[in-house]
């Protein structure tokens, strides 16, 4: 796994400040924002979207961040448990290298 | 996850001017008013509001960009906003200085016209003797000088059957990308339809053998965006959120005066970026609401496809009746 995931250049992408702010209302509910896409992204002339976790992992994606570090910040704002969320991290990072979402 | 309007499109096709030093015989532009255009503090005003409204792409189109003598300041105001900035040019213009200028404007990518891998059949095509030669030289400007550079290529019948070849001879010049565009019978195009366009079984087979080219390369991507293509097996690896043409969902379109458009293929102004505000277009506007919620007519009614193509290109369907919500006229379904 790359260690530091830097996005590809060629995605367009947004995070949707009303769509954030309604899964964000949400979560103060105490409700699942977990189907709630908040980010939009437009690969190869697909959209696809993006919840909250990813949208938040996608932002640290900047070649700087290591997986690991991502994970700590995402632990802090999301206010679950490192462990937890490192494997939630690991796998996205895996599966956007799949896809062809970050740069090689 | 949920269907949604987004808060602003995407990506904004931006026509600087109409003027063009070439006169193709598929241009869709060629009979607009080439007179109307928007000054150089107009346009970075547009800009401005574009980027308050996180639009991130701008594609400069035409008419010719390369004839406004403002394109580098332009490109480089945008560029310093943030957007990703691109334009489509037939080439003509850009020798050694212009693609240095380019990439200190900051284009993220230019995308050159070529119709045919043989130079005859590109210069007939476009009108032009030498454009081929010309055109080439300008993907090899910008390759020396650091600048991605994609090929766009209309599909008709001067080329279909030799497709293939153009897409050795673009990824031979180191073009990451090739827009293998559908033929749109808009302006000359529908002047010269029956001429140039396929017919709906040919483009079911040109889509097919497209689509296995594109599975078989590594080189280079291969690109058609043609909504029409979610009608066959296997043409896309994922269902996209968006589905039917993109138009007024992901993309808008800029006129040379400021009029706004659903895409460059529909000539229906919605409002003008002078006179009226950019969200009330956007979302209010009854020609978006109608391409966003189409409903389908005809053949459509009882077709299979219809949740994954939406009727096909919006832009076709009113070239050729001036009904959005027709059926694409290259559509090769026939419901049983």
């Amino acid at each position: 796994m790359i260690d530091r995931p830097l996005r590809n250049p060629a995605i367009i992408w947004r995070e949707e400040d009303e769509l954030r702010d309604a899964a964000m209302a949400m979560l103060e509910r105490g409700e699942d924002a977990s189907g709630e896409g908040v980010m939009i992204l437009l690969c190869a002339g697909v959209m696809h979207q993006l919840n909250m976790l990813g949208a938040e992992i996608w932002k640290r994606c900047d070649g700087e961040h290591t997986v690991d570090a991502i994970a700590a910040g995402l632990a802090e704002v999301f206010d679950a448990e490192p462990d937890e969320i490192a494997a939630d991290v690991r796998e996205f990072v895996s599966d956007m290298q799949r896809r062809g979402w970050l740069a090689e | 996850m949920k269907p949604f309007v987004l808060s602003a499109p995407l990506i904004v096709n931006w026509t600087l001017s109409f003027r063009c030093n070439f006169a193709c015989n598929h241009c869709y532009s060629r009979a607009e008013d080439a007179s109307a255009e928007l000054s150089t503090a107009q346009i970075k005003s547009i800009m401005d509001t574009l980027a308050a409204r996180k639009v991130s792409f701008i594609n400069f189109g035409g008419g010719e960009p390369l004839l406004c003598s403002d394109l580098f300041e332009l490109a480089g105001y945008a560029s310093g906003l943030g957007f990703k900035v691109s334009m489509n040019t037939n080439g003509w213009l850009l020798d050694e200085t212009r693609a240095a200028l380019a990439k200190n404007a900051g284009f993220e990518t230019v995308g050159v016209s070529i119709d045919s891998h043989r130079a005859e059949v590109h210069d007939g095509f476009r009108n032009m003797p030498g454009s081929f030669e010309r055109a080439v030289n300008a993907v090899r400007q910008l390759r020396s000088n650091g600048v991605r550079v994609t090929m766009s290529s209309v599909i008709c019948r001067i080329n279909a059957d030799e497709f293939v070849s153009l897409v050795d001879m673009a990824e031979s010049l180191g073009v990451e990308q090739i827009f293998l565009h559908n033929y749109k019978c808009a302006g000359m195009g529908m002047t010269n339809r029956d001429e140039l366009d396929l017919s709906p079984p040919e483009w079911r087979e040109f889509y097919i053998k497209a689509m296995n080219l594109k599975a078989a390369r590594s080189g280079i991507r291969i690109s058609m965006d043609d909504p029409i293509t979610a009608t066959i097996k296997g043409g896309d690896a994922e269902s996209p959120l968006v589905k039917g043409s993109t138009c007024g969902k992901l993309s808008l379109n800029i006129r040379a005066n400021g009029d706004v458009t659903p895409c460059g293929f529909i000539p229906v102004p919605i409002g003008n970026l002078l006179r009226d505000d950019f969200d009330s277009i956007w979302r209010g506007s009854d020609v978006l609401g109608k391409l966003r919620n189409k409903e389908p007519k005809a053949k459509c009614l009882q077709c299979k496809h219809y949740a994954d193509c939406l009727g096909g290109c919006s832009a076709r369907a009113y070239a050729a009746t001036g009904d959005f919500e027709s059926p694409d006229p290259h559509c090769w379904f026939e419901p049983v």
